[in-house]
């Protein structure tokens, strides 16, 4: 979508440069492109080998590994037969269905919530005329913050005894639920802490998107007499949704995989209501040590987040091209 | 539009803005406030708003009696490790799929954005196998190579976005002066992308001193654990000392705070053009 708007600018520019070498140096242009080809390559040596040897090698090795029975030794592992079965077992695992389920779940309320507080928080701040340098400032620091930190604070914020959460429950008359000791105050619990965290995210590339807007279209609507919300439902927002859409894609890609939050906050507990697909392949792998199995749930929730991807980006696409047909 | 805005408007905008100051800051204030507490203050009943009396008692403990001084080199060594190499690496590629005539450069720049999309659980379980039978767990080069590896794609497209836009007649003439390309880039092209380099950099180091799935997998011995897996796994399963966590915790914050708020323009640019071109 977005690439299909700036790779053709780019075709271009690169277009009219090599004709500029063309012109300048008629003759050595096949040599010199050649060597420079050759030399472009060697410079991207360092990047690609080290990238391949990271990804697409371990990728390749994860789908084997799931597709085999691999045991675990004392200082090595095995691995041999082509099997099924490290799937069927993932597939006919209740806790992995309900991981999905949850993973899903999670993913759709966190991100449906991030964006729409995000925006909100974006549409205030850009009335701001002073100030707004300030409270992009502020809202950077809970993004940068370690998220084992913020987990842990709001385990403590969360604790039975010691939390200020109780506290605040107690004031308002709502007695003292053990929040993170059932299941849905738990889940609602870490709704909670991931919204503070990456909501702010959120607002900086909204805010971003909302300056870069033509002001004209504001003045036409405003000389219509168009009433506030009537301007943002019908003018602001479609002109914002490509942002927005890229916001939700990373949001989703970040949320899919979600472990450093659970793991700190809730162990994945109580009794797995919080056990995310990722946290549940980590612990079939480094727990169980079932390495097979575990490589089944690791490359089933990496098909699906590269499907949901393609999937959003597809049905997105056809958006964008909408309202460009409009304007 | 701000000759519409009413004083009632106005007011209501303060009171927003106030709202979401307090929305974001209040837990940093308490985080920061728990670790200035002392013991009794940290589990006083009603909690305490402001801790009384202030102590410093949690910040030295944390560092003599526990390893967060070990935990917060670890982190610095991988971080900046990482950052110079991504850096490095990305110039050289950035530039070469931004300016040199390589063939096939559509398929590898949409194949790195691919791979930054892949989430890291995938990988965990082969590269840990990998790194047990080469005796790489618990080292720096465990989390160095990989981290360098998954930060590299963002700072490629960055930096080459910015390598696109210098013109290319300075290049030409440092050409003609007899520049070698590696000269060329080191002392026409990179100075003309210093804002990029920021960004890139600042991006890196960030996620580095942040990553905790990889860092818990690779690196657990006491010796090697980073700043995160150090938080993660301190204390007992039924006593978590919040006030010497958080005493650490305030620490491992400020070098980015700092990096973040200095460099606060790079970071927002980074974030808005990873959104319009990543």
């Amino acid at each position: 979508m977005v690439t299909a708007g700036t790779v053709p600018r780019r075709g271009r520019a690169s277009r009219t440069s090599s004709h500029d070498a063309r012109g300048a140096l008629p003759p050595r242009r096949n040599a010199y492109q050649q060597s420079m080809a050759r030399l472009g390559w060697g410079f991207s040596a360092p990047a690609l080998v080290v990238i391949a040897a990271v990804t697409i090698f371990p990728i390749v090795f994860s789908v084997v590994m799931s597709f085999s029975n691999v045991n675990v030794l004392g200082s090595g592992f095995s691995i041999d037969g082509f099997t099924l079965s490290n799937y069927t077992t993932v597939f006919q695992a209740s806790v992995w269905q309900y991981a999905l389920a949850f993973t899903v779940g999670y993913t759709v309320v966190t991100v449906t919530l991030e964006i729409v507080i995000g925006t909100l928080i974006a549409l205030v701040l850009e009335r701001l005329e002073a100030f707004r340098g300030w409270m992009m400032a502020i809202l950077l620091i809970p993004w940068s913050l370690i998220t084992v930190i913020s987990a842990t604070l709001w385990g403590y914020i969360y604790d039975p005894t010691y939390g200020i959460a109780d506290r605040i429950f107690g004031a308002l008359g709502m007695g003292s639920p053990v929040i993170l000791g059932t299941p849905t105050s738990a889940i609602i619990a870490m709704i909670v802490a991931d919204v503070w965290k990456t909501t702010p995210f959120v607002t900086i590339i909204v805010l971003a998107g909302l300056v870069m807007l033509p002001r004209d279209v504001y003045e036409a609507a405003e000389v219509d007499g168009a009433s506030g919300w009537k301007t943002f439902w019908t003018v602001t927002l479609p002109l914002l949704r490509p942002t927005i859409a890229l916001a939700v894609l990373f949001r989703i890609l970040q949320a899919f995989g979600v472990f450093d939050l659970p793991f700190v906050l809730t162990q994945g507990g109580p009794r797995n209501a919080t056990t995310s697909l990722a946290i549940l392949g980590y612990r079939v792998m480094f727990t169980d040590l079932k390495f097979g199995p575990g490589a089944a749930v690791a490359t089933t929730t990496a098909v699906l987040v590269v499907l949901g991807c393609l999937l959003f980006l597809r049905v997105f696409k056809s958006q964008v091209t909408e309202t460009g047909d409009e304007s | 539009m701000s000759a519409r805005r009413s004083k009632a408007g106005q007011t209501g905008l303060w009171i927003a803005v106030g709202v979401i100051i307090l929305f974001v800051l209040a837990p940093i204030y308490w985080m920061i406030a728990t670790g200035f507490k002392t013991t009794a203050g940290v589990a006083a009943q009603p909690p305490q708003l402001f801790p009384n009396p202030i102590s410093f008692e949690n910040y030295t403990s944390a560092f003599t009696s526990y390893s967060f001084g070990t935990y917060i080199m670890n982190s610095l060594i991988v971080s900046i490790a990482t950052t110079v190499l991504v850096l490095a690496f990305g110039t050289l590629a950035g530039y070469a799929l931004g300016r040199m005539p390589i063939k096939g450069k559509l398929p590898i720049l949409v194949a790195l954005l691919m791979i930054s999309v892949f989430p890291a659980i995938a990988l965990i379980a082969p590269l840990y196998l990998l790194m047990r039978e080469v005796n790489w767990l618990n080292s720096y080069q465990a989390l160095i190579v990989p981290y360098t590896a998954l930060n590299l794609p963002f700072a490629i497209w960055i930096l080459r976005n910015y390598f696109m836009g210098v013109p290319k007649e300075m290049e030409e003439t440092s050409r003609i002066d007899g520049a070698s390309p590696l000269r060329t880039v080191w002392s026409v092209v990179l100075p003309m992308a210093l804002p990029g380099l920021f960004t890139a950099g600042i991006f890196a180091f960030t996620a580095c001193w942040t990553e905790f799935l990889m860092a818990l997998s690779f690196n657990s011995a006491d010796a090697f654990r980073t700043i995160p897996v150090g938080i993660a796994l301190f204390g007992t399963p039924h006593v978590t000392p919040y006030g010497i966590i958080f005493a650490a915790a305030t620490v491992a914050v400020v070098p980015i705070a700092i990096l973040v708020l200095v460099f606060r323009k790079s970071v927002v640019s980074g974030l808005t053009s990873g959104a319009v071109k990543g």
